[in-house]
């Protein structure tokens, strides 16, 4: 169990860098527009409205 | 000079007795802006009170559900408002939409940042944590529990210093005012567990005990962030509606340089246009400030201001609103007043009046809240002074459960919340509703008094056959051809009154005339006319006009209606003949059954002949008694007056200048189209569009949004009530009481929320297939 003593405070530095990462991708802009990938399904590149079902084929 | 108050009173007939702002000698201006960095409704009061005290300021109001400050000062002391204000902590961006969604991104994504951390620290000192909640500690030697308790410790420092940041500068900052603001409680509860736990730490054999709070800390940070956040992310999904309202992104519009001529023509963003300069307007254009015409005459489509479908004629001379279109030829005009006084500016910024205006139950909250939050830290001080006697290792979870789960904030919010919500979706669907307390009035309306005519009809024209050759329908169908070329509103009407498809011929060289109507010539050469009567005629020199009429309708051409529009080739009589008349409009009906069919008596009032009055009356499928005619200002004040005293509720709708006082008078009102200034000063609200469709949905908004708050309060204080026992009596960690805090706020914001998606018309059900 000796091993704790080292994985303890590693586990803390760990923590803080993957505060560090978080930082850095939130400045970067990565959650900025988070609806992005889901509308992207929906909606063609240049649309901003669902295209209209069209049922008459 | 005299220019400019020729323009002030055109657009405000006698500002003073409505009310405006007293002129002084230094010219204060109202100036609506962003506020970031407010993050409870002390916030708000506190920022208010700054501003006030800022020299040179003559009036601020802080609103905190819309986030929008509402400056009265002069120019040059609301350039140095920023500043100060981020002395205090806060970010003034002026409320334009641009620069306000950038503040709201910045606040969006530090308050995400902030609530990441709070969440990510939580989870790592819970499993650093998790061991020593097992057995007593039996496996876990006592030295590798310290080490555990030291790795929390590390972790938590990001926590209180940078997620719980908002809450400890907010109560330094109501501290240092003499306040006690609401975060004045989670911040003491913060301090209070990393002080007591730090301190248990270092001396575990002190008199704290060896028990640590590192776990709790963090996760009612996180959660309070956590609620915060949608909160938030709600307040600026309002706020965003409501800046949008202010006007798309600047148009370009044609600025003459210097000397003039077309050269000299430069294209500039309407915000760069100050007063003096002169701009040309073509067929179609928007105004972007008021004007003075300077050359030409045409008409103008003043709907936007006025709610008047009916062009207006304008010389050289004559007052040009800004937002009215230039329906006639190209025009010169002179800038009267830029953006930020014209007439549109002015009725946008009334409705940031109303955001940031007080209403009576929010002083309420606002007076009480001070011994409130004593009465709070008073409770937790007892609490913690017993469970000392009872059980000494439980004090601190009860004080700090007490500080975070008395939190008034979702009682704060239950009313305004919602009241912001539903004025952000009526804005969306074209009404401003100036006083937030108006939700309350409009919610208990028991009768609706419509007035005006106008509002209900819309100008349609009847064709009749003026010459034998006029019959034919190639002529009609010309005829509606060539109206369809202009954007006036009796061009529009005839090509409504005329069976449309059919063969026409095609028409070429056509001009429009300003004020007087189309000219084009058709396949054979022969030049037409559509136009008034005047200048109709004056192509065919003095002409009988009923040498060869039509006698065989059962209208009569002897006297030829005023106002007719005739159509003709040049050189001979006139062929057809429209004569304009009010026709009712199709909401009208639409409207009626609507009102009805939310309980609502509907009652015309109006100052037009009685007959006609009863006309549309019975064509509305009204009872007569329900339409009165031929009412002064004085019999509208009375029969309103009437109705009140037999104990009902009158909504009053009406747009002229005249309309004022009884609009003032009822228990609520609405102005249509914000006809005139002072209409619109008098009304609760403000239909921008013309036609009155809008106005069940108002109704049906008011009566939702009366219900959420109404369970937004029950709620909030079934919540208060409930938790503050369990949390004296131990019954409740902090962590649940952070949580418990959190859901309430953002339960009661969500369920505010509910009302920005505005109660949808019965809109077509499918578009595909049909």
């Amino acid at each position: 169990m000796d091993i704790l003593y080292l994985l303890v405070p590693l586990s803390v530095l760990a923590a803080l860098g993957v505060l560090v990462l978080f930082a850095w991708a939130l400045r970067a802009g990565q959650f900025e527009r988070i609806e992005a990938e889901g509308d992207r399904i929906v909606f063609d590149a240049d649309q901003t409205q669902p295209p209209v079902p069209d049922d008459r084929t | 000079m005299q220019a400019e108050s020729l323009g002030k009173e055109a657009i405000i007939p006698s500002a003073a007795t409505a009310g405006a702002t007293a002129v002084s000698a230094a010219p204060v201006r109202a100036q609506a802006w962003s506020v970031g960095g407010l993050h409870c409704a002390a916030c708000a009061d506190l920022l208010a009170a700054l501003l006030r005290r800022h020299a040179g300021v003559r009036e601020a109001d802080v609103g905190y559900a819309a986030a929008l400050a509402l400056v009265h000062a002069p120019p040059e002391v609301q350039l140095q408002l920023p500043a100060a204000a981020q002395r205090a902590g806060y970010t003034l961006v002026p409320a334009k939409p641009l620069a306000a969604q950038a503040l709201r991104q910045r606040e969006a994504r530090s308050l995400l940042w902030r609530t990441f951390v709070a969440g990510f620290c939580m989870m790592q000192i819970m499993m650093l944590a998790a061991p020593t909640y097992f057995a007593a500690g039996a496996e876990v030697p006592v030295d590798l529990r310290q080490l555990l308790h030291w790795g929390s410790w590390v972790l938590s420092w990001p926590v209180l210093l940078f997620a719980a940041q908002p809450y400890l500068v907010g109560a330094w900052r109501t501290l240092r005012q003499r306040q006690l603001g609401m975060d004045v409680p989670v911040a003491l509860g913060v301090l209070i567990t990393f002080i007591v736990s730090s301190a248990a730490l270092f001396d575990p054999a002190g008199p704290w005990g060896p028990e640590v709070y590192f776990d709790s800390l963090s996760m009612f940070m996180c959660f309070l962030l956590l609620g915060r956040w949608f909160e938030l992310r709600a307040r600026h999904a309002a706020a965003t509606a409501l800046t949008a309202l202010q006007g798309e992104p600047d148009a370009l519009v044609q600025r003459e340089r210097g000397g003039g001529g077309v050269d000299a023509l430069e294209a500039v963003p309407a915000s760069a246009l100050t007063v003096g300069d002169t701009l040309r307007l073509g067929l179609g254009e928007r105004a972007p400030a008021d004007a003075v015409l300077l050359a030409g005459a045409t008409w103008a489509d003043e709907a936007c201001t006025s709610g008047e479908s009916a062009a207006v004629h304008k010389r050289a001379g004559d007052t040009w609103l800004a937002g009215s279109i230039n329906l006639g030829s190209p025009v010169r005009l002179r800038v009267l007043h830029v953006a930020q006084d014209s007439h549109v500016q002015q009725m946008a910024q009334a409705l940031q009046q109303a955001l940031t205006q007080r209403t009576v139950g929010a002083s309420d909250a606002e007076r009480w809240s001070g011994p409130f939050l004593a009465g709070v830290l008073l409770l937790a001080l007892l609490a913690g002074i017993t469970w000392a006697w009872v059980d000494p290792s439980r004090v601190v979870a009860v004080v700090c459960a007490v500080l975070i789960v008395t939190c008034p904030c979702a009682l704060a919010l239950a009313a305004p919340a919602a009241r912001v919500a539903s004025t952000a979706a009526m804005a969306r669907r074209g009404v401003m509703v100036q006083r937030l307390s108006a939700w309350d009035a409009l919610a208990r309306i028991t009768c609706v008094a419509l007035d005006k005519t106008g509002t209900l009809t819309q100008p349609e024209v009847r064709p009749c056959v003026l010459r034998e050759a006029g019959a034919a329908p190639q002529v009609a169908a010309a005829a509606a051809a060539l109206a369809a070329w202009s954007k006036h509103p009796l061009s529009a009407a005839v090509v409504r009154a005329l069976p449309r498809p059919g063969p026409a011929w095609r028409w070429a060289g056509l001009s429009e005339v300003a004020g007087a109507g189309l000219r084009a010539q058709d396949p054979q050469g022969r030049w037409w006319r559509l136009g008034s009567a005047a200048w109709v005629c004056e192509a065919q020199g003095p002409i009988d006009l009923h040498q060869d009429t039509h006698h065989d309708t059962d209208h009569d051409t002897h006297a030829l209606p005023p106002g007719a529009v005739l159509f003709g080739p040049e050189g001979e009589a006139p062929w057809l003949a429209f004569e304009p008349f009010d026709a009712v409009s199709p909401q009208a009906q639409v409207v009626v059954t609507r009102l009805q069919a939310l309980g609502l008596r509907v009652r015309l009032l109006s100052g037009d002949q009685v007959g006609r009055v009863q006309a549309l009356a019975h064509t509305l499928g009204l009872k007569v008694s329900m339409a009165q005619g031929g009412c002064s200002p004085q019999d509208k004040q009375a029969a309103v007056r009437a109705w009140t005293q037999a104990g009902q509720r009158v909504l009053m709708v009406g747009d002229g200048v005249n309309d004022a006082p009884v609009l003032a008078q009822a228990d609520a009102a609405v102005a249509v189209g914000g006809a005139s200034a002072l209409a619109s000063r008098a009304a609760d609200a403000v239909l921008l569009r013309t036609d009155l469709s809008a106005l069940p949905d108002l109704l049906l908004q008011a009566r939702r949004t009366r219900h959420i708050t109404r369970q937004n309060l029950v709620w909030a204080t079934v919540y208060n009530v409930a938790a503050v026992p369990l949390a004296v009596l131990g019954h409740l960690p902090p962590w649940a009481a952070g949580l418990g805090m959190a859901l309430s706020s953002a339960l009661v914001v969500g369920n505010a929320m509910r009302l920005s998606h505005a109660c949808a018309p019965a809109r077509h059900t499918s578009t595909a297939g049909g």
